[in-house]
């Protein structure tokens, strides 16, 4: 265990906000989940009781008369956000006292950096070329993460769960999240800030980022392990194996909703569901590319001479 | 939350926020003030040092005040200064009351000034106003207006109110007139002041200027003024900003002390109590090396081009010197400073400012040279003749092939010729055909000006290593294996390195060395006496550059070979005729065709098989031949039987006999030869010797020229790299305990992921980086151990470090067009040849020779000292000199000067492009101009010269006695060459200067000094002058001169009769005891 090569890591400025990052995030997450168990046990007391749930005045404390059924946000809320962002300011200002701007050399184009990293929040995205060829990891995903992003307004159809805590609610809504944000978004930038060393080489933490390191690895294509050796036939295969993930997810995801979110589905039309569907299965495709590269060496599966997948 | 109790109150509304608020907003101020602290302080250390510099030198000046102030008491004790204080009194009187009343005017004009001067300017900037108001109105109308306006303000009284209180009114025209005039006065009377006060002032500079030029540090006034400086300091950055070569260096924000003009040491900026002196004390301390800067102005230089580091920085030391990741130029450690001379410097091969002699840089350049790291690394300015040579072969090649297609195209037009059908048309052709003649004589004369450059270059090309055509010739075979295996056993000061061969490899090598080498007869030499050939070794100067003897015994310069074992491997024969000319080569070798040219090649062109540098053109092709062997061992013009001595005296230095080396059988196989070949090809043999079929191999290291400014990266510390980072007591890979002890550091401690570290770890032990990996024979690090002590690796370190791509602008280099170029030319053939080991050509600078014991009683032994050697001789003499030092083509076996000297100036038949190099050398070192034009010098009358000759031969300066005369007998105690030589060697000025004082011009030199006394502003014989000179009113030094100038043989013979020292001394002094030892042995017949 070389305890020295993960302190370099840890401390170093660049890395401040991801080592912050990883703490606050298991903090809200039990922050949140907490207060989502709160408000199921009060659904579930509310479903039962209809008269208690005419009087009840907050979301989550139970019911106390003499307690004003709502209250201002001015003073009651603003006081905690300013205070909020008392602490924030300083928080920033020992930060920016203490820690300088990580400059390094000149640039110079005849000697790169190695490794040579993005900045910790685009590590995420640096991690995915290993996946992916530039053009799908650099423009299709980032602009499929982004027009995802924007249309949940239109295909999120369930109306509870605004503005409080609850988990079963919104239980699909919420491990999507869960899955999209923590496990890939932020697994992804660790993975990029703490286990790529020289050469974007996988270092265990601990292991020493020897730059002299030589390792064996051959990556090959799914298409093969087939034996397909066409142009032709490889494009067509690997057509027929992603056409054929998304018409099994599409299934799966099918039987899912009409089985366990049943009244979800019914207040969803056939573009939403399809669209939903669709970006659903491409966010679970990420992971099952990654374990494939990183498991048995699968570098693409669709081979086509403008993009590889 | 079932468990909790539900509070009572409504958590929300009724929980107070006060003491969340108060504590978060007490951290809040708390931050801005610690922002403001940063902001002040934090990010600018050098006000600390700033404040701890008022401290510290505020209370060093008050004790150098204190000091100062008595040796400034000591110096008013003196009478001199007495006198000069007196003449200052005595003005001071004399101008007291007429300096008073004119003071007394001067104040009252300046007060009336002062008091017209407040309402003028006030008015006059009103009535400018509205002038402007008036030039830029634009109607007439409003002009006219503005103009009146302007006219009655004019006209307007105004009171100007007087110091005594008298008031007076004036008009603004009137107001003008009276300040220009009270001015005009003012001006004259402060004139009138100064003139009055000019012998007072006069007398007080000439007082001062007496104390500080008779005091060795500052005066208290001096002192006090940078006290009141310290003090008064604000801080602030200090910034030196040359905007043509980008440098903005903010060094002395905190080395405060670096440019003070007094001497601030670390003990002296060390706070009291303190047990070490902080970092405040070390940065204080002023520049170690104040003559530099007067060289090297900081105004233009700044810091950082010389010392490296982070100039612009100011927020941390660490910063401000570079010692921090990212910068790419570290501030040099302090041990390897003079690294930075390189960076402006590189031509230069000595570097010398006044008489310190900047040993570390030029130790280091020098080493890279004699240890033949040039052999295997290109680095510009290094070892240039090659590279030229071979682009002078390309050009000659090229030339030939035009010129063989133009022979060829012409025959073939004259044919065309022949066969036209009109004359016309003939003709034409018949034209062209001349016209490619007349090209191909053409392209002759440009291929005899490449022969002719070839001819200097040939002769200037040098190898490290000896010829190792010759080894059949020279070697013991069986020797040469033992040798191979590691050279610093054999010979512990060798500048062969150990390449770390295997047993198969060192085979393989010496069968292919054994194998190409000349199989030609060499004549069989007689034995010769050990006894006087030792003697002639000790004596002819050998040991200049050769030594003998081991470790402590060890005795003679390093330059050459350690001749200590040189028995057990030499052949005699070959060593005889080595030592009486090296340059003599077996066969000569033709770069064009690329062979080495045999009997047999001069035989098919009936040419007699002769070649020497006048017989230097190939039989075969006509183009230059390589006709000397490449060493800078140059003949010291021995008979054959003193050769023979000498060689027979070698050939008794060893420590075991010759035939007890292992029988090397394998040398013979020719199936090693092949094998042989890649590996002598593989560790670049040839860089440094001459090997047959490896005369054109390129050099197999990578150039250094700029290996100090190669990324870290670039540096392969191989397993290292971490190891190195991260120090510690485990970070030092190298475990050999000799290789470990030439680290000039010690083990590493310290994390040495550094330019140094990597030079120093790989010149200690240069495949240290190969540790631990695993590598074929092919593939391992080739570099050989140099076996360097701690001080040659700093050295080279320093040199390597400085070698950088600098980004000052051109005109920062050293690159002088004037005779400071000859000076830097000059040295570099200085130092190829070692003349420094019998010569002085610096004040202070120590000869090998200086330091043998059999010169330490006779001084007048040593080899002339060349301090002034420009300023003395003829340049032209000196040319011809150096040529042939002999001055003769028949009588060789002698000095041509000095024939008194048993030590003997070789020749060491220098290029012409040389010799020129030598000569403006010396010229411009004694800044003598030129060309030179010999002083014309006036013939004596018959008088005159009669009386030069009585005083040239009386009693009281016999010139003779000590001077060679020509004749045998006397020149073996003469202790001062010949006067015959001074008309074409020396020049006149010089030789006045001499005679009057030697002592100047030559410390330590027998000739004697006070011959001469000024009288009457000329300079007359000190001694009873001989009665001739009654009634002479001349210049008897002049007189002297002259004669000196036109004195016969002769003459010189008649004189030298008629003295009764001259010939051979009665008494000899003590310090002749040498000489005559060599007299009475020449009589017994030593030398033969």
């Amino acid at each position: 265990m070389d305890w020295r090569q993960l302190w370099e890591i840890c401390s170093a400025p660049d890395n401040v906000p991801i080592v912050g990052l990883i703490p606050l995030l298991g903090f809200y997450i039990y922050l949140a989940v907490k207060q989502a168990r709160a408000n199921d046990q009060l659904i579930e007391q509310l479903e039962a009781d209809p008269a208690m749930a005419k009087t009840h005045h907050r979301k989550t404390w139970p019911f106390k008369p003499g307690w004003a059924k709502e209250v201002h946000v001015w003073p009651f809320l603003l006081r905690i956000e300013f205070l909020a962002a008392i602490i924030v300011t300083i928080i920033l200002m020992i930060w920016s006292i203490t820690l300088n701007a990580p400059l390094e050399e000149p640039a110079n184009p005849n000697l790169t950096m190695n490794p040579a990293k993005a900045p910790w929040y685009f590590l995420g995205l640096q991690e995915m070329l290993v996946y992916f060829d530039p053009w799908i990891a650099g423009v299709v995903m980032p602009t499929m993460i982004i027009i995802g992003l924007m249309v949940i307004p239109y295909i999120d159809t369930n109306p509870l769960g605004s503005g409080y805590y609850t988990w079963k609610q919104r239980k699909f809504s919420i491990s999507t999240f869960m899955f999209g944000f923590v496990i890939l978004w932020v697994a992804m930038i660790i993975i990029g800030t703490f286990i790529r060393g020289p050469g974007w080489q996988w270092f265990w933490p601990g292991q020493t980022w020897d730059h002299n390191r030589l390792i064996y690895e051959v990556n090959r294509d799914l298409p093969d392990l087939f034996g397909l050796t066409s142009n032709m036939a490889k494009a067509v295969f690997g057509g027929i194996v992603v056409v054929g993930f998304y018409l099994v997810g599409g299934g799966a995801v099918y039987s899912l909703f009409r089985r366990k979110m049943q009244k979800d589905f019914q207040r969803m039309s056939l573009l939403q569901f399809s669209l939903m569907a669709f970006l659903w299965l491409t966010m679970i495709a990420l992971p099952l590319k990654m374990a494939l590269r990183l498991l048995w060496h699968i570098k693409y599966v669709w081979i086509t001479p403008w993009f590889n997948v | 939350m079932a468990e909790k109790p539900i509070p009572e109150q409504d958590p929300i509304t009724g929980k107070s926020y006060a003491i969340h608020y108060l504590i978060a907003t007490v951290i809040l101020i708390g931050t801005l003030f610690w922002a403001l602290y940063d902001e002040a302080w934090g990010q600018r250390p050098w006000k600390a040092f700033q404040d701890q510099w008022k401290d510290r030198y505020g209370a060093f000046l008050n004790t150098a005040k204190s000091s100062s102030a008595k040796s400034e008491q000591s110096v008013e004790q003196d009478p001199q200064y007495a006198t000069l204080k007196q003449a200052y009194d005595q003005a001071y009187q004399e101008s007291k009351t007429k300096g008073d009343e004119s003071r007394k005017k001067l104040d009252d004009a300046s007060a009336r000034l002062l008091a017209v001067q407040s309402v003028f300017t006030d008015r006059r900037a009103y009535v400018n106003a509205l002038t402007y108001e008036l030039e830029t109105s634009t109607s007439a109308s409003s002009k006219a207006s503005k103009q009146k306006e302007i006219d009655s303000y004019k006209a307007e009284q105004a009171t100007v109110e007087f110091s005594d209180g008298s008031r007076k009114k004036f008009t603004f025209p009137q107001l003008e007139e009276t300040y220009n005039e009270i001015r005009d006065e003012r001006t004259k009377l402060s004139l009138e002041l100064g003139d009055v006060l000019k012998p007072v002032t006069a007398a007080k500079a000439k007082m001062d200027d007496y104390i500080s030029d008779h005091m060795v540090d500052l005066t208290p006034a001096q002192i006090e003024g940078l006290k009141k400086k310290t003090t008064d300091w604000d801080p602030t950055i200090v910034q030196i900003n040359v905007a043509e070569a980008n440098i903005v260096d903010r060094c002395e924000s905190c080395h405060m002390g670096a440019r003070e003009p007094l001497r601030i040491t670390e003990a002296a900026m060390t706070s009291k109590g303190a047990k070490k002196p902080d970092e405040y004390a070390q940065a204080f301390v002023s520049h170690p090396e104040p003559e530099l800067l007067q060289i090297h102005d900081p105004d233009k230089f700044g810091c950082s081009p010389c010392h490296q580091g982070n100039g612009r920085a100011t927020t941390s030391v660490e910063k401000a010197h570079g010692n921090y990741e990212h910068w790419l130029w570290p501030l040099y450690p302090k041990e390897n400073s003079q690294a930075g001379c390189q960076s402006c410097h590189s031509a230069d091969m000595v570097l010398a400012s006044g008489d310190v002699q900047w040993h570390t840089i030029n130790d280091g350049k020098d080493l890279f040279r004699q240890r033949g790291c040039m052999g295997c690394h290109r680095y510009e300015g290094y070892d240039k003749e090659p590279e030229d040579l071979n682009s002078v072969g390309q050009q000659i090649k090229q030339i030939e092939t035009q010129k063989k297609d133009d022979v060829k195209q012409a025959a073939d037009l004259m044919k065309h010729a022949d066969a036209a059908e009109s004359n016309e048309e003939a003709n034409k052709l018949n034209e062209k055909a001349i016209a490619l003649k007349v090209a191909n004589s053409k392209a002759d004369g440009r291929l005899q000006q490449l022969d002719f450059q070839s001819h200097s270059l040939m002769q200037d090309q040098k190898k490290v290593g000896p010829n190792l055509k010759d080894v059949r010739l020279k070697l013991n075979k069986n020797w040469i294996p033992v040798w191979l295996k590691k050279p610093s056993d054999f010979r512990p000061t060798t500048k062969m390195p150990n390449f770390r061969l295997s047993d198969r490899q060192i085979q393989a090598i010496s069968a292919y060395i054994w194998q190409t080498g000349f199989t030609d007869e060499l004549p069989k030499q007689k034995p010769g006496n050990a006894a006087h050939g030792k003697e002639l070794f000790e004596s002819r100067g050998c040991l200049a550059c050769h030594s003998i003897g081991e470790g402590d015994q060890m005795q003679g310069g390093v330059f050459s070979a350690n001749l200590t074992r040189v028995g057990e491997k030499a052949n005699y024969d070959y060593l005889v005729r080595w030592i009486h000319n090296a340059r003599q080569r077996t066969r000569p070798y033709c770069p064009y065709e690329k062979k080495d040219i045999g009997p047999e090649d001069y035989a098919k062109k009936g040419l007699p098989y002769q070649f020497d540098l006048d017989h230097s053109r190939c039989p075969n092709d006509g183009h230059e031949l390589q006709v000397q062997n490449m060493t800078v061992m140059p003949s010291l013009r021995l008979s054959p039987e003193d050769a023979e001595d000498i060689a027979t005296y070698l050939m008794t230095q060893k420590k075991q006999e010759p035939s007890s080396y292992a029988n090397a059988v394998f040398m013979d196989d020719p199936a090693l030869k092949e094998e042989g070949k890649k590996w002598v090809r593989f560790y670049g043999c040839g860089g440094c010797h001459e090997i047959s079929g490896m005369e054109d191999e390129g050099r197999i290291g990578t150039e250094l020229t700029y290996e100090g400014s190669k990324p870290i990266e670039r540096l392969d510390f191989a397993l290292f790299t971490e190891v190195s980072q991260r120090g510690g007591k485990d970070s030092e890979p190298i475990k050999d305990k000799d290789d470990l002890a030439r680290l000039p550091d010690g083990p590493a401690t310290e994390p040495w992921y550094d330019h140094k570290g990597f030079f120093e770890h790989k010149l200690a032990e240069p495949n240290i980086y190969d540790q631990g990996k695993v590598k074929g024979e092919t593939e391992a690090l080739r570099m050989p151990n140099l076996h360097l002590t701690k001080d040659q690796v700093l050295d080279l370190t320093t040199f390597l470090l400085g070698s950088q791509e600098t980004s000052l602008p051109q005109s920062y280099q050293y690159k002088p067009g004037d005779a400071r170029h000859d000076i830097q030319e000059g040295w570099w053939v200085v130092k190829k040849y070692n003349c420094m080991g019998c010569h002085q050509f610096i004040p202070g600078q120590r000869t090998i020779l200086m330091g043998l014991k059999q010169y330490q009683d006779v001084q007048e032994q040593l080899p002339p000292k060349l301090l002034t050697e420009g300023a003395r001789v003829d340049p032209e003499w000196l040319r011809k000199f150096l040529s042939n030092p002999a001055l003769s083509t028949t009588d060789t076996n002698r000095n041509g000067v000095r024939p008194y000297l048993k030590v003997r100036m070789p020749t060491f038949s220098f290029s012409d492009n040389e010799l020129r190099k030598l000569v403006r050398f010396f010229e411009a070192l004694s800044q003598q101009p030129l060309p030179y034009i010999p002083e014309e010098v006036p013939a004596l009358t018959t008088k005159e010269t009669d009386m030069a000759r009585s005083l040239f031969s009386s009693t009281a300066a016999p010139c003779l006695k000590c001077h060679a005369t020509g004749d045998a007998t006397h020149d073996k105690i003469a202790t001062a060459p010949n006067f015959l030589l001074a008309k074409e060697r020396l020049k006149p000025d010089w030789v006045e200067r001499w005679i009057t004082d030697p002592q100047a011009v030559s410390p330590g030199t027998s000739m004697p000094s006070g011959l001469f006394k000024q009288q009457n502003n000329q300079w007359v014989f000190a001694g009873p002058t001989p009665p001739t000179f009654n009634g002479f009113e001349g210049d008897h030094r002049k007189l002297l001169t002259d004669y000196i100038f036109q004195l016969t043989a002769e003459e010189q013979r008649r004189v030298a009769a008629s003295m009764p020292h001259a010939r051979a001394a009665v008494q000899p002094s003590t310090n002749h005891k040498q000489a005559v030892v060599e007299a009475q042995h020449a009589t017994n017949g030593g030398s033969r």
